[in-house]
């Protein structure tokens, strides 16, 4: 076509470098555009796609109520109640010049009980925030009072408070939420999860009016649990005034009981004194929240002799009528002396128990090799947690160094060099009672009469398991009569220790009592431990002792276990004259399976 | 390609009696199909607005074809007395035009409304070709001059509507007739000059105040994200969260949640942007490419300096159009009221497209018989 251009050069002679020159500027501007897009799309999507998001996805978080804590039988011991919140939208207030009403804000000052100068200054210092909080959960009465204020910029918000029905009793075990209803101890926060459920949430894409066009993820709301606690309250609350008085009476820093079934490894009460106020935990003192049934280790003292009997029992070298020879009252051990207070001569097993004789306890742990007698206390579970999974449970402190002088094994067949928690030592004497199953302790409730777990170990034979609590009824039975329960056989061992300080023993005392109820059919466990009784009295025989009876009375009776003692004991009185008390005990057994099977 | 008749012994083809560019309507059409699945999208997928589209579409094409039966000779007759028709409705849409989205550009027929300013795209080109084709081309001074003032009226009274994207539109539609023309380079460069003088003065006395805001709003849309600056942010982001790949065919969000404004008329392009990405980017911009190259093609091979004229102009007129709306939506220019060409929905910048397509075609398939 050039050819017919050059042809007829006159009319069209329009200068074809200009389409040349267009073509190119042509091709330029499209390499821009291209170059423009390209840049947009390759180089700067990531933000662009963000902010794409940003401007149409949205996330509805979807709250629920937080669930109740109830003990086995559905009484409420944490629940949540609606409150109000009252805030205010800084940018509304100062748009609206509500300043100017200062009747009204004083009005609200005082309500708040707040500086009226630090409420307003607050608002003022934030002008172009549109959400302070003023005050969190406030009555519903304030929240009235603030609403007919009709302050322009201030509003209420609806939140949920925990409250706590059982107040301080059950509070170290309960903890308790901070203010955003998150759970930071005890129960609270051990089943945090559960209790708050997770607030289903929405993701979608909203349009530029706001409205929902697309739902991209749903993430359906777990709705909040309750949870069943294994507690029995009517038990805690009994518990807890006991051990409350006691601590009291014998001027005591703190004390703990426990009450467990020996069944199922339910604890069904878990308290400690002094407690504190759930519902206003304002101006107390911190270490008052400890749970120290879980937390605080105490050398349990004689309360272990059964345990060294039990050992002796299993590996053979002694049997259930063996006699030992505690004369004359004292021994030398590596240089160490193991004494009693007096020389109590020749001693049966039981007797080595109702006398609580360092003597005799001595000589059965020596009887015994090394490891064996190790292996039990480890076996006893002296060195791990209890199961329960509450937070802050401590495993004890039991040394699993080898070597041991023949003292130390010695100290540690009468409690001492060693430390547990008042659970740990609970979970000892459930197995004891149960037959010598050990098993994990549960602070929720489990369905019916099955243990909660079913990793139980047998540690001990049933036999002697048996035998040994049987010991336990004629110690409280001869020498501990404060631990007694009318109408009811029981079985029990006391213990004190002096408390350690830095480099050896100082002047502080723990008294501890544990025992098993009824003898017969043993149903549970309570232990008892009163901590630095600073009064004359400090014997866990007459400080714990008088709270483990009345507790103990109270949960048989709570539970409506029947009593076992009435013919039995008049009638093991009148046999006693002549026979061992091993032949009453098994009539007794006898009788009362009698009595069962009826 | 064999519209192009490089052998006119070949026997004349039934596209040539037709009067029917083949490569131009290709290009033109796969424009139009495009532009109907974007409406559809950017509507949010109302049937309503695809149905008026089509509808445009139907009369735009015969629009186009009827002007494609006109030998390009009977515009060069009727130039003249066209363009002062022309002139007369822009005077009087001033006068008393019909005010629909705060600018005057309406006139009321009584039995259909219709825009001067959109048929004067036409006829200035055409004008302007006539005046310049009238002595031996390269073009003297004088002729310049008198072309740039014919020019300059019809930009002037379509920019007091107010209407800058049309005004500017017309404008380069004539300059370009002027420049193909031939004006010496030193013409070229006192035009620039002037163009740059003048620039304080529309800013000062011509521009209203919101086309002042929309190029304030062009150097720094960041200034005002939720005001003058929404709409080109909005663009963007939609352009860019396109990415390579786009998001899908109805899956874009900001133009299926109406975040982009003005999503089927002068911001498709993000639309389409959003949903292909850089792919469908480069295709696109692939098809206008063909449709200018053909468009110029047509030009080079025009036979008379009135056709060759009128058939550049037209071309890079509809060039400009792609690329102020282009430019526009990706931040490279200020936010003028451009449609993407042929896409975008809007019957009548459509209309006056497909027409100047139309006289494209008479040109391309008319000259043989006149050569």
């Amino acid at each position: 076509m050039n050819k017919k251009v050059t042809k007829k050069n006159n009319p069209l002679n329009t200068a074809p470098w200009r389409y040349y020159l267009v073509l190119a500027i042509v091709g330029l501007i499209y390499l821009a555009l291209m170059a423009r897009t390209a840049y947009i799309q390759v180089v700067e999507p990531e933000m662009l796609q963000k902010q794409g998001d940003l401007r149409s996805l949205r996330v509805a978080a979807n709250t629920v109520q937080r669930g109740s804590i109830v003990d086995r039988n559905g009484t409420e011991l944490a629940i949540s109640v609606p409150v109000q919140t009252v805030w205010a939208d800084p940018k509304i207030i100062m748009d609206n010049n509500a300043l100017a009403m200062t009747e009204h804000w004083q009005a609200l000052a005082d309500v708040l009980d707040q500086d009226i100068n630090s409420l307003t200054a607050r608002v003022v210092k934030n002008p172009r925030k549109r959400f302070i909080y003023l005050e969190r959960k406030i009555s519903p009465a304030m929240a009235n009072y603030i609403k007919e204020l009709k302050i322009p910029g201030i509003h209420l918000r609806k939140e949920s408070k925990r409250f706590y029905p059982t107040g301080e009793i059950s509070a170290h075990l309960l903890g308790f939420t901070n203010v955003d209803d998150k759970g930071i101890e005890g129960i609270e926060r051990m089943y945090d999860e559960l209790l708050t459920g997770t607030g289903g949430a929405k993701r979608f894409r909203k349009d530029a009016k706001g409205r929902k066009v697309e739902i991209i993820s749903v993430k359906e709301a777990e709705y909040a649990q309750d949870i069943t606690l294994s507690i029995d309250q009517r038990i805690q609350a009994i518990a807890y005034k006991e051990l409350k008085g006691a601590v009291q009476a014998f001027k005591a820093t703190s004390g703990s009981v426990v009450v467990a079934n020996i069944h199922t490894g339910e604890i069904l009460a878990m308290t400690n004194s002094p407690s504190y106020n759930p519902n206003n935990r304002r101006n107390t003192a911190i270490h008052r929240f400890r749970n120290r049934a879980i937390t605080d280790i105490y050398e349990p003292g004689s309360t272990m002799k059964p345990l060294t009997a039990l050992t002796a029992l299993e590996f053979g070298s002694a049997k259930a009528n063996t006699v030992i020879n505690t004369s004359p009252g004292w021994m030398r051990l590596g240089g160490r002396r193991v004494s009693d207070p007096i020389n109590r001569g020749k001693l049966s097993i039981e007797d080595i128990l109702v006398t609580s004789s360092n003597m005799g306890t001595t000589k059965l742990a020596l009887s015994v090799p090394k490891d064996y007698l190790l292996t039990k206390f480890f076996d006893a579970g002296f060195a791990d947690d209890t199961g329960t999974n509450l937070v802050g449970e401590s495993s004890g402190m039991m040394h699993d160094r080898s070597r041991w002088s023949e003292f130390e094994l010695a100290t540690l067949s009468w409690g001492a060099g060693l430390a547990i928690t008042p659970v740990q030592l609970a979970r000892f004497y459930v197995a004891l009672a149960n037959g010598g199953i050990k098993r994990r302790l549960t602070i929720v409730k489990s369905d019916g009469e099955a243990p909660a777990f079913d990793d139980e170990v047998r540690i001990f034979s049933e036999e002697n398991s048996l035998a040994v609590t049987h010991m336990l009824e004629a110690v409280v039975d001869e020498h501990v009569p404060k631990a007694k329960v009318d109408g009811y056989r029981v079985g029990g061992k006391t213990g004190t220790s002096i408390k350690a300080v830095a480099g050896g023993y100082g002047n502080d005392y723990v008294g501890l009592f544990a025992g098993i109820a009824p003898i017969s059919n043993p149903a549970i466990v309570v232990v008892v431990v009163i901590n630095e009784p600073s009064g004359d009295l400090y014997h866990g025989g007459e400080v714990a002792a008088p709270v483990f009876s009345r507790v103990m009375k109270g949960a048989l009776r709570v539970l409506n276990i029947a009593p076992d003692a009435q013919e039995s004991r008049t009638a093991s009185k009148h046999i006693d004259t002549n026979t061992s008390k091993a032949n009453s005990r098994e009539k007794t057994n006898t009788t009362v399976a009698g009595e069962h099977h009826a | 390609m064999r519209s192009t008749g490089q052998d006119q012994k070949k026997a004349i083809s039934i596209w040539q009696r037709l009067h029917i560019d083949v490569p131009l309507l290709l290009g033109i059409l796969t424009l139009l199909a495009l532009g109907l699945f974007l409406v559809y999208s950017a509507k949010g997928q109302e049937t309503a607005y695809v149905y008026l589209k089509a509808r445009s579409i139907g009369v735009a094409l015969l629009g186009m074809f009827i002007v494609a039966q006109i030998p390009p000779l009977a515009y060069r007759k009727w130039a003249v007395p066209v363009f002062v028709v022309g002139l007369l409705m822009l005077l009087s849409v001033l006068l008393f035009g019909h005010v629909g989205k705060g600018a005057q550009r309406w006139l009321d027929l009584g039995f259909i409304k219709f825009q001067p300013s959109e048929i004067m795209k036409l006829i200035v080109p055409i004008m302007i070709a006539w005046f310049v084709s009238q002595d031996n081309l390269p073009v003297r001074l004088s002729t310049v001059i008198q072309a740039f003032i014919l020019v300059l009226l019809p930009t002037l009274l379509i920019a007091k509507q107010p209407d800058l994207g049309t005004s500017l539109l017309i404008a380069s539609s004539g300059i370009f007739v002027i420049f193909l023309a031939g004006a010496s380079w030193k013409l070229i460069s006192v035009c620039i000059a002037l163009t740059s003088a003048f620039i304080p003065i529309l800013w000062m006395f011509l521009m209203k105040p919101y086309q002042k805001q929309r190029v304030l709003t062009f150097l720094n849309p960041e200034q005002d994200p939720l005001g003058s600056g929404y709409h080109i942010i909005q663009s963007k982001i939609a352009i860019g969260s396109g990415g390579i790949e786009g998001k899908g065919w109805l899956q874009g969000t900001q133009s299926q949640l109406e975040f982009l404004p003005e999503r089927h008329t002068d911001f498709i392009f993000s639309v389409f942007s959003e949903e292909f990405g850089l792919v469908g980017v480069t295709a696109l911009l692939a098809v206008y490419l063909f449709v200018v190259m053909r468009g110029l093609w047509i030009a080079v091979n025009a036979q008379q300096a009135f056709t060759k004229l009128l058939a550049g102009s037209l071309t890079l007129t509809f060039f400009v159009y792609v690329f102020v709306n282009i430019g526009m939506v990706s931040g490279l220019l200020p936010v003028v009221g451009v449609p993407l060409p042929l896409v975008s929905f809007g019957g009548t910048s459509m209309v006056t497209l497909l027409l100047g397509f139309g006289i494209l075609m008479a040109i391309s398939t008319h000259r043989r018989f006149h050569a």
